[in-house]
């Protein structure tokens, strides 16, 4: 299967602070890929040097053969960052208008109304994001990721802060991208998630790979150990 | 791929255009600022009425000759010459002397004296025709029989006709009206859309969506979408401003000050179209700075930190404006023409008022139109090397002292 991102040899220093060092892992088209790790492991970093808000200090990070750009690129990205945030004067409904026509959707304002029925919004359309809870801003945000169905998906801990049913709502959503075919790089602290959603992963430590391939070779590479496990005897020492 | 990155620019141009003009503030600044610019230009009026002015050449030194057709002055007066109006011009324009005056032969019906004299100023407050009158009386008291001053100087009226240095009759104030009208609008655009645009450039940063936005458009096409979108606002609120006037003075065109005005106006259309290229560049470079700072700073609380010395070294050839009368533009005036900031009003000023040379005005259009270029481009690099930095770091010496 086709390669959709390549990350070879990537070495990232902010000053004196080498924060990525040697890394190398490949993302295949329509896979869904864990990147995990502790707070500070360098996930964060990865993702944006992809996305070209970080210029590598040494390797290459390539989506579809080539540097990331946003209207070069044949590939079409979603990204849902760590860093939340709308426009919080703007209605819902404006908004996801107005990330529709960037995107290029040919009639926004219909996908919106079909969305925020999908995720019970549809009665906070009018309202501005301000006056909505952190979890319907959260929903509003992954709508705007994911409008133009993109070939790959970027979601850096997409269910944080939200409650059981809202969590479930967005596997489903990423399963039905997935079925018709979108890659995803998923960011979370939830290895129930990785057990259930992903095909492959990558566990990063100090900027370092500790772990690559699919599930059930880190699990045989770990004695057969859970993911939960794994993370703890990777992570734990951290903390010690 | 291109209907695509055209749609996007037009996009942000349409969603900053909307929602800037559904803000109430917007149309209270529509309404208010007209105001506010009437209140100033009337204090400064009335300071500027009493204020000293670009007389202190004329004084008792001065050398004038007097040409009397109407044989009120004794001939042997060392000052009366003969040989008509056309040789007392003809010595202020050689510089043999300072002043000429002129009494006609119909002085005792018309009480009319003309006065000639080179001037590169502009005279709106009659400063420089009073001190010339009261040179004229100084003249005539030292020399003449009192009863012949008295009948000189008792009730009369004067038309100053100011000559350039080259002897050509002067118009510097007619000259001055359209760049000077130019000006104006350059600084409504500056105290209405500079910490806008910079605050707009800075709102994605503010509100965390920069990675968000920057993974659906490129930052060339964000930047340049909102630069448009803010554009034509500002060409809305300088219509709002400008088409009340014009209409004024359409209405009133009969009123004899406005006619007076009117018909000063002096259009050259070279210096129309350079006046108007002077404007634009100027306004794009105001652009350029102001997004520049909403590129590097991470919050607009960070950004109220820099609008204020940009707005002020903008304007600040206006705290000098005196220096801007001066015919002959000193060091420092030169230094305000050509440094960055100050570059556009203080060419603005020199074009208003006739002391600037056609290559110093093309050295400093072509200057800001290069600089303009520039600082845009940079802005759009910085935004998206900027994108994710949500808090504002400062160099060494600067964190020190903060």
């Amino acid at each position: 299967m086709k390669n959709i991102v390549e990350v070879k040899n990537f070495r990232m220093d902010f000053g004196k602070k080498t924060v990525i060092r040697d890394l190398s892992f490949s993302v295949k088209a329509g896979e869904i890929f864990g990147l995990l790790g502790s707070n500070g492991s360098g996930k964060t970093t990865t993702l944006r040097a992809l996305l070209g808000f970080y210029t590598p200090t040494a390797g290459e990070l390539l989506i579809d053969g080539r540097p990331y750009d946003p209207e070069d690129s044949s590939v079409v990205v979603g990204y849902l960052p760590e860093e939340r945030g709308l426009y919080r004067k703007e209605t819902v409904m404006d908004t996801l208008i107005y990330f529709g026509e960037l995107k290029g959707l040919k009639n926004p304002e219909e996908w919106a109304l079909r969305y925020l029925k999908r995720v019970n919004l549809l009665d906070k359309a009018k309202e501005k994001l301000e006056k909505l809870s952190g979890g319907q801003q959260q929903k509003i945000q992954l709508g705007v990721t994911i409008m133009n169905e993109p070939k790959l998906l970027i979601l850096d801990e997409p269910t944080k802060g939200f409650d059981p049913v809202n969590r479930r709502l967005l596997m489903d959503i990423i399963d039905e991208l997935h079925k018709k075919g979108t890659a995803v790089i998923l960011i979370t602290h939830y290895m129930d998630e990785v057990e259930k959603l992903c095909d492959r992963a990558l566990l990063l430590k100090d900027g370092v790979a500790r772990a690559y391939g699919s599930i059930s070779e880190i699990k045989k590479e770990f004695g057969g150990k859970s993911l939960d496990q794994i993370f703890i005897d990777i992570y734990g020492e951290e903390n010690e | 791929m291109s209907r695509i990155k055209n749609s996007a620019t037009f996009a942000v141009f349409k969603f900053e255009f909307v929602r800037q003009i559904k803000k109430p503030s917007f149309w209270a600044s529509i309404i208010l600022f007209p105001l506010l610019i009437f209140g100033f230009s009337l204090i400064a009026f009335l300071v500027g009425k009493d204020s000293a002015t670009n007389v202190e050449k004329y004084d008792e030194n001065s050398t004038i000759a007097v040409v009397d057709e109407a044989r009120l002055l004794p001939e042997e007066a060392p000052f009366v010459i003969d040989g008509g109006r056309e040789r007392g011009v003809e010595m202020v324009k050689n510089q043999e002397v300072d002043l000429f005056f002129y009494i006609p032969a119909d002085f005792s019906e018309s009480r009319n004296i003309e006065f000639y004299h080179i001037s590169e100023t502009i005279d709106i407050f009659n400063a420089e025709s009073n001190a010339i009158r009261a040179i004229l009386s100084q003249y005539l008291t030292a020399n003449l029989d009192p009863a012949v001053v008295v009948a000189i100087t008792g009730n009369f009226n004067v038309a100053d006709n100011p000559l350039t240095s080259s002897g050509e009759p002067s118009n510097a104030l007619g000259q001055a009206i359209i760049p000077l009208v130019f000006l104006v609008l350059y600084f409504i655009f500056l105290i209405l859309f500079g910490s806008r645009l910079l605050m707009t450039v800075v709102e994605e940063k503010e509100n965390r969506i920069s990675e968000m936005i920057l993974t659906s458009v490129s930052a060339k096409h964000l930047i340049v979408g909102k630069i448009f979108s803010m554009l034509l606002l500002g060409v809305i609120q300088i219509l709002a401003f400008v088409l009340p006037i014009i209409i004024l003075l359409f209405v009133f065109r009969d009123n004899a000050v406005i006619s007076r005005i009117i018909s000063l106006i002096v259009v050259n259309p070279t210096n129309l179209i350079l006046t108007i290229l002077l404007f634009i560049f100027s306004t794009f470079f105001l652009i350029g700075a102001s997004t520049f700072v909403g590129a590097v700073v991470p919050t607009a609380k960070d950004a109220s930190q820099f609008i204020g010395p940009i707005v002020i070294g903008t304007v600040f050839p206006l705290y000098f404006m005196q220096l801007f009368l001066m015919p002959e533009p000193g060091a420092f005036v030169e230094f305000l023409t050509y440094f960055p900031l100050s570059a556009p009003m203080a060419l603005m000023l020199r074009n208003a008022f006739g002391t600037l040379s056609m290559p110093g005005f093309l050295i400093g259009l072509v200057e800001i139109a290069v600089m303009s270029v520039v600082i845009i481009r940079v802005t759009i690099k910085t935004f998206v090397k900027n994108a994710i930095n949500f808090s504002l770091v400062l160099p060494k010496f600067a964190r020190k002292r903060r």
